[in-house]
């Protein structure tokens, strides 16, 4: 038996837990189905025909982003970093509200009436702009979503026992299976009406199972466990033994980036009703932003008392030499979930955990397809693209990432922190973006020129990848390398536009 | 050390009570912006029909 299936053996999940789960995923994929109805266009399938108000926008918000690898790969940075992962929480929460009160990016992306970035970048410069950074975005996206489903695996595995790799591969491929068929046939509206039924579920079952975890692991030995295990680094986030200054000037990076650039966040901003309601989503999902990371990483730190009065698991998980697996550490939070939490309630909270998981496929899937339908084939077929073949175009770019995400999952060796994994895939994108979009839309002499430098400068944060580095030899942090790239994008912006600025801009 | 606990203890209490006022809240009025998306989107679907058949 390996270390993972030694982990995954101690689960308490029943059978009433298993009828919870399956009774939920197939009432929320028969609702996603029925709104299949009222889809007749492109901008209903996409933008959910832009009428989304505040509280259906917030809960599809939150919901998209408070999935199951999101409270997976934050769970881990509580386990590995302790108390001070919590910087990570106040840093996301603060710039949300601030893009909110400002309406920094996302309203005058809103104002434009665009339905995805690179449809803004042929607005402000050109054609070719749209086609590149559409290209980029959605290879970004597509690469970026490629661990989740090792993750969600992770997740079953540990919170359920299961540990036989076959029975969890046919149930990993049927929920990417659901998820495909409701996000093909019911698009933006299916998206938000089973965002919303996992909201409901999922923030009532996170408040729920911590204060049962609170109850069970006492906040006094909580603080004693971090004290050993992870010393001052524990507490304080700018220690060089914990995450250091390097890595809080990331997470200020990053938290502009997940409210303000990325596309399944700014989805939401372009389907609001107004540039009022997209302020007001804002505003309010700065608490969601808040409370997505806080809570897991809270769980983490539950796992890290419970795995560390376990001596087996501390053998795995707390090695005294070296650092342990990342694969392991994933596995921790839902160990300790499973062991902690009674009958019913884990079912309930895993079934809106696994629901949270197709939440974040279908918004993911929706995105990324979108992205290649409008912004690469729209752009280069012109009116020969009917919005019927859109929608079949849509389609089966949803399926072939279907595809791909099994084949990814099972073959990349992650060898680093899920969430260093995910930020230094989704910098392909965001680095360039950013200092494309922040010129674009705040400086009149940003150029065509400068903006395809900056969105190719994203590729050097593929440098922060742990198996690429492991090719090449070197070993830098992953922070360093994405601030590396965004100034290196940002200066690529400034120089391009200054040097080589366009012609109609001129005149 | 106690300057940064005493900081993440707040942030934890803050956080949940704020978060467990929105859930309320959200689940609440979401619920009646559904039924508003589906009365919406009929509506346009109504106009676009009408539209088609002038």
């Amino acid at each position: 038996m390996d270390a993972l299936q030694k982990i995954a053996a101690e689960s308490n999940f029943s059978t009433i837990d298993w009828v919870i789960v399956c009774v939920y995923l197939f009432g929320s994929v028969l609702i996603g189905l029925y709104a299949r109805r009222y889809i007749a266009n492109m901008a209903d399938y996409v933008v959910a025909g832009r009428a989304l108000k505040t509280y259906l926008g917030l809960a599809t918000m939150i919901g998209t982003e408070m999935g199951l690898v999101t409270v997976m790969y934050n769970a881990q940075k509580g386990f590995t970093g302790g108390f001070a992962a919590f910087h990570i929480a106040v840093v996301a929460a603060v710039i949300t509200l601030a893009v909110g009160l400002t309406g920094f990016i996302v309203v005058p992306l809103r104002r434009a009436g665009v339905m995805t970035i690179p449809e803004f970048y042929e607005k402000r410069f050109t054609r070719g702009v749209r086609v590149l950074g559409g290209l980029i975005l959605a290879l970004s996206g597509i690469i970026n979503m490629g661990m989740f489903l090792k993750a969600g695996a992770l997740f079953v595995m540990g919170v359920t026992g299961m540990t036989d790799p076959t029975r969890l591969n046919i149930i990993m491929t049927v929920l990417i299976l659901l998820v495909l068929l409701y996000t093909i046939l019911g698009g933006m509206i299916s998206v938000v009406i089973t965002d919303y039924i996992q909201f409901v579920v999922l923030s009532l079952g996170l408040l729920v199972a911590s204060a049962i975890a609170l109850n069970k692991f006492g906040w006094d030995n909580m603080v004693n466990t971090v004290v050993t295990h992870r010393g001052e680094g524990g507490f304080n986030p700018f220690h060089e033994s914990g995450f250091g200054t390097g890595y809080v000037l990331w997470m200020v990076m990053l938290g502009l980036v997940v409210s303000a650039i990325w596309q399944t966040a700014v989805m939401r901003a372009c389907a609001a009703e107004s540039t009022k309601v997209v302020r007001r989503i804002y505003m309010w999902s700065s608490v969601g932003f808040l409370i997505r990371c806080l809570i897991p990483f809270f769980w983490g730190i539950c796992a890290l008392v419970y795995v560390a009065g376990h001596a087996e698991f501390k053998a795995i998980l707390l090695p005294d030499t070296g650092q342990p697996d990342p694969q392991h550490t994933l596995m921790a939070m839902p160990l300790a979930m499973s062991a902690t939490l009674p009958a019913g309630v884990l079912g309930i909270l895993t079934a809106g955990m696994l629901a949270a998981f197709m939440s974040t496929h279908d918004s993911y899937l929706l995105c990324w397809s979108s992205v290649l339908t409008q912004d690469v084939l729209a752009p280069l077929l012109g009116e020969r693209l009917t919005t019927r073949m859109r929608l079949i175009f849509a389609r089966t770019f949803i399926f072939a990432i279907g595809v791909f995400l099994l084949l990814w999952g099972l073959w990349y060796p992650l060898g680093q922190d899920l969430w260093d994994y995910l930020t230094i895939t989704g910098a392909i994108y965001f680095t360039g973006a950013f200092a494309v979009l922040v010129c674009g839309i705040y400086w009149k002499r940003a150029s065509t020129l400068g903006a395809y430098g900056a969105l190719l400068c994203g590729f050097g944060a593929l440098l922060g990848l742990k198996p690429l580095q492991d090719l090449l030899g070197v070993e830098w942090a992953t922070e360093w390398v994405g601030l590396s790239t965004v100034a290196a994008a940002t200066v690529t912006m400034v120089v391009g536009s200054l040097l080589v600025p366009d012609r109609k801009k001129e005149a | 050390m106690t300057f940064w606990l005493g900081l993440w203890e707040a942030v934890l209490i803050i956080g949940v009570v704020l978060f467990a006022v929105l859930a309320v809240v959200v689940i609440i009025g979401g619920a009646f912006d559904i039924r508003s998306l589906f009365r919406s989107l009929a509506a346009q679907h109504r106009q676009q029909d009408e539209g088609e058949s002038e």
